[in-house]
């Protein structure tokens, strides 16, 4: 290191030493020209504080295990209810957008193609569908709650219907 | 081979302060960390400059709530050699499509801050969504680099790119480049396929970007500068290989022996790789590593960087150990999709087919949205027809399918957007409505973090010594200069 200048290459070499003798009190160096003399505060608790790391990155808050919503109603339903099931593990929405009114409520009227709420994975979204025609007879799940796979979301009271449907068979 | 000076010429592009990080550091490279050594990269040599792509303008959006069109302007005004912006065609910065006039609007912003080169590509090679950008860059007094995506796949042959290029000449292209995101190609693929498109591409300059992920892409480039190509996309060393690009320096020198000329500066170079060594350092992010050859990247062909992304996800399903069947069952996906290319959004959505095929322990039982939209032909032409099976679970009906320009069916966006910000919205304000809701763009407004325009390593050094709260003196000596802190 026979030169005027630090270089990032000497800077590199300073700063691997000083992390790695983060343990000891003390620490002193010398290679070639270059001499580090350092002294670590005694206070055990304080910890290396990086804060251009943890400034500059600010992630969006994460929904994590604790903040799962329980079902809203014991699920218990009449026999020949049409019960609607995620289909995935994700986040259940009733609306198409924060605000916007619910895809269904209780009492409405569905058709197999009315679209009853969505399920978010990895940032796609994935209409669910009644898939028979009925009345919404219950609403298991909260807006925005994580579901899994197979969990009922939505109760259906299905509309008499008379002939070969294969759904009901 | 050669240009009309009669020297034999191979130009780079620089990707360090664009896809390097994008690749490496998941895009959070701020602009406090690329704006101390412009100096250097600007005497490096580069022809051009990227610094805008598609995740650089959402992720500074969503995660860094840095203004993307401030860090436009300032590094356009601070370095001399031209900058070059990428932009995802019709959906520019995002996955949804967006009018011809947002599309407009959004190529006279860049060339207002400061662009000179509009780099555009079609995630489905379709050209009618880049005609807009080509159109409108050219309008606002920019060169257009017209990008198609590489892929490998039984309709991806080398007849299939040279139509792509007759196309891209068709549209006054001022450049042409092959779009490898995932570091597909070979040396034996290159052989073919690059004279054929130099041959197509006419007086017209064409451009290699390339990712290292299959380790091949050094050589790649090699062969492109033999087969005529005039400009090559690459990385300072420590932000280069892995996921990212080849390294400037590496390419150089193959460049160099070939017998070419380049106008890099070694010392500058090495002068933006040792910052970046210690940037990477005192950030605690990864250096780009040299992968390893592996034949199955050739069949699910999955973006390095996602693979992680997916990985991780899986895991919080507890789903981690069944990413090898996942993987394998992207390729099955792929090929009853049409061989849709695995990069930004179809990369998102054929693994999450895969990943709901695999986990629904049936194939088709959930279909996504987007995946039914693009098998209508929503976002443009299909490479090839989608399986029996496929068709037959997705149930579309041939009322559906879409035939006309993706943008053909969408309504001009700015005059509601102008009635709803007001007069006193800018350009950018409009376009930055267009594409983010209100709670992501408000955070914007707040006064940009400083930036310090040159730095040394000893600067570096201090500002490091006094950002450890748990160190109470030091004291560093060397040559002529001794330092202590002490608190």
């Amino acid at each position: 290191m026979a030169h005027e200048h630090l270089t990032y290459d000497d800077l590199l070499r300073i700063v691997e030493l000083i992390k790695a003798t983060e343990h000891f009190s003390e620490f002193r160096l010398k290679v070639g020209d270059i001499e580090v003399e350092l002294r670590h505060r005694k206070s055990a608790t304080s910890k290396p504080v990086s804060a251009r790391v943890t400034k500059d990155v600010i992630e969006p808050p994460v929904a994590g295990p604790a903040e799962r919503v329980p079902p809203m109603a014991p699920a218990t339903w009449p026999e020949g209810s049409v019960v609607i099931r995620s289909p995935m593990v994700g986040t259940f929405y009733r609306a198409s957008a924060p605000g916007a009114p619910p895809f269904v409520d209780v009492d409405q009227a569905v058709k197999p193609d009315t679209v009853v709420g969505i399920i978010e994975v990895m940032k796609l979204m994935n209409s669910i569908t009644a898939d028979v025609d009925g009345t919404v007879a219950q609403i298991l799940v909260a807006d925005a709650a994580q579901v899994e796979a197979g969990q009922p979301i939505i109760v259906i009271k299905p509309n008499l219907t008379i002939g070969t449907d294969d759904r009901y068979e | 081979m050669n240009n009309s000076y009669g020297t034999k010429r191979f130009d780079f592009i620089d990707v360090t302060l664009r896809d390097a990080h994008q690749c490496l550091w998941s895009t959070r490279m701020t602009t406090a960390m690329m704006t101390p050594i412009l100096g250097a990269i600007d005497r490096a040599g580069y022809a051009y400059i990227n610094i805008l792509g598609g995740a650089v303008f959402d992720v500074s959006v969503r995660y860094l709530q840095e203004n993307p069109w401030e860090r436009i302007g300032l590094l356009c005004e601070h370095l001399d050699t031209p900058c070059d912006a990428l932009t995802r065609a019709q959906s520019l910065y995002t996955f949804e499509l967006f009018p011809d006039d947002i599309v407009a609007l959004n190529s006279h912003a860049l060339a207002r801050r400061g662009i000179e080169v509009l780099t555009v590509y079609d995630a489905l090679n379709d050209n009618r969504n880049i005609e807009s950008s080509v159109r409108s860059g050219h309008a606002a007094g920019m060169k257009v680099n017209a990008m198609m995506t590489y892929t490998v796949s039984p309709v991806h042959d080398d007849a299939y790119y040279v139509r792509c290029t007759n196309e891209l000449v068709a549209l006054a292209a001022d450049f042409i480049s092959i779009k490898d995101p995932t570091g597909l190609l070979t040396p034996d693929r290159g052989r073919t396929l690059f004279p054929a498109v130099v041959q197509a591409a006419g007086n017209i300059p064409v451009q290699l970007h390339s990712h290292c992920q299959s380790g091949l892409a050094p050589e790649v480039y090699e062969i492109a500068i033999r087969s005529g190509f005039r400009f090559g996309y690459t990385a300072t060393e420590p932000l280069a290989n892995g996921a990212s690009l080849p390294a400037t320096e590496d390419i150089v020198g193959r460049a160099r022996r070939l017998g070419f000329d380049t106008s890099m500066n070694d010392e500058a170079l090495a002068e933006v790789a040792s910052y970046f060594h210690w940037v990477s350092e005192r950030e605690g992010k990864p250096r780009g590593k040299s992968a390893t050859y592996s034949a199955d990247l050739y069949e699910h062909q999955v973006p390095g960087g996602m693979i992680s992304n997916l990985r991780s996800q899986l895991d919080t399903m507890k789903l981690g150990h069944r990413l090898p069947e996942i993987l394998e069952e992207v390729a099955r996906v792929r090929h009853d999709l049409g061989y849709p290319i695995l990069v930004s959004p179809f990369a998102q959505y054929i693994v999450t087919q895969a990943t709901l095929n695999v986990v629904q322990g049936e194939r088709y039982k959930t279909i996504p949205d987007e995946i039914r939209k693009y098998a209508r032909g929503y976002y443009g032409r299909l490479a090839a027809q989608p399986s029996a099976e496929f068709l037959e679970r997705a149930n579309i009906d041939p009322s559906e399918y879409v035939t006309e320009a993706p943008a053909a069916h969408l309504e001009p966006a700015i005059p509601r957007l102008r009635a709803e910000l007001g007069a006193a919205a800018t350009d950018e304000d409009v376009l930055l409505a267009a594409f983010y809701d209100r709670k992501l763009i408000d955070p914007l407004r707040n006064p940009a973090p400083e930036c310090r325009f040159r730095t040394t390593p000893l600067t570096e050094l201090v500002g490091f010594l006094a950002n450890r709260s748990d160190i109470e003196y030091v004291r560093v000596r060397f040559a002529g200069t001794d330092m202590t802190i002490a608190s």
